[in-house]
């Protein structure tokens, strides 16, 4: 039924977690600093890299020691990104369970993990070969720009939901 | 000599109402605000990774460094230019708020702590590792930008 996942929201925010972080004075605030932190860390450091991959930024890197370094650092940034704003949701689960921004945020999120794994399933698999170009092949390409504009698109909706 | 007058002037100027009688021009322009400063966030770790060796290594420290140059001032310039539309929105505001004031001076310091690394990774021959000034200079100005963050969000919270 549909109003399973209302209630698991609603006991989520009546919960001791989600109750303190909303009463405390500044508890959200820390959290959500967190968050914007980790957002910077995710988004800055996949930007930097579909912006190699369009040509646009270090072109005269190999595409590889721009993606390889920094995909560690990338999954901690998520991870952090993911963790803190799994806190921020606790504390509002209720309400934010019928938000459209919110819910739009994490369909979109869904979306730019796909594409995600469409890079490393195609091109990638053949880094070896296009390696040294400025530019990388079309599919790539396709896949970098949609997320550079989708992670834009996170940020955007994100804000959003502060005041929805 | 105080910026009040100044404030005040620009609380009643043309730009300074709009911006307040405008119910989603605040938020499109902090969009714009967050957005750069994930873009300029991710030049500043990247150049501070590749000085401390830990990765872009294919390449010279000033070549990464002349590499990141366009986004980091592209980011700056908007993150800037968000950054006084949102002001506009509140001068007086601002202008009392101890976390706005910390953030000015914050922003002073890591702007010239980037200017330095900036200068000291153009000096780095191509295939040398980073001297210990330009490893210190790059922590320093990374944790003078995480600064300028939190104090920005701290000036929503007073």
């Amino acid at each position: 039924m549909d109003s399973l996942p209302l209630h698991f929201c609603q006991w989520l925010a009546a919960s001791w977690v989600g109750t303190s972080i909303r009463e405390s004075d500044n508890l959200f605030s820390v959290i959500e600093t967190a968050h914007v932190l980790g957002i910077v860390v995710t988004a800055g450091l996949i930007a930097i890299v579909d912006l190699r991959l369009l040509g646009i930024l270090l072109s005269g890197s190999p595409a590889s020691d721009v993606i390889r370094p920094l995909v560690k650092l990338t999954w901690c940034g998520f991870t952090w990104m993911l963790a803190s704003g799994f806190l921020l949701f606790w504390s509002e689960a209720d309400r934010l369970y019928a938000n459209p921004v919110f819910r739009a945020k994490l369909v979109l999120l869904v979306i730019l993990g796909l594409n995600q794994l469409v890079f490393h399933r195609t091109a990638y698999r053949r880094i070896a070969e296009w390696d040294l170009n400025p530019t990388a092949p079309r599919t790539a390409r396709l896949t970098a720009g949609l997320s550079l504009v989708g992670w834009l698109a996170v940020i955007a909706l994100g804000r959003a939901i502060a005041y929805l | 000599m105080s910026l009040l007058p100044a404030c005040e002037w620009l609380a009643h100027s043309w730009l300074g109402v709009s911006l307040r009688q405008s119910s989603w021009a605040f938020a499109l322009i902090e969009m714009v605000h967050l957005a750069s400063l994930a873009l300029l966030g991710g030049c500043l770790l990247v150049a501070a990774l590749r000085v401390f060796g830990w990765a872009l290594t294919a390449r010279g420290i000033a070549a990464i460094a002349r590499g990141l140059a366009p986004l980091a001032a592209v980011s700056l310039l908007m993150l800037i230019a968000s950054g006084l539309l949102l002001f506009a929105d509140g001068p007086l505001r601002y202008y009392a708020n101890g976390a706005f004031r910390t953030k000015l001076l914050l922003f002073a310091a890591a702007l010239a702590g980037a200017v330095v690394t900036r200068r000291l990774a153009q000096l780095t021959p191509p295939a040398a590792a980073a001297s210990m000034r330009l490893k210190t200079s790059a922590a320093l100005t990374l944790a003078l930008w995480l600064g300028v963050g939190i104090a920005g969000r701290v000036i929503g919270v007073l």
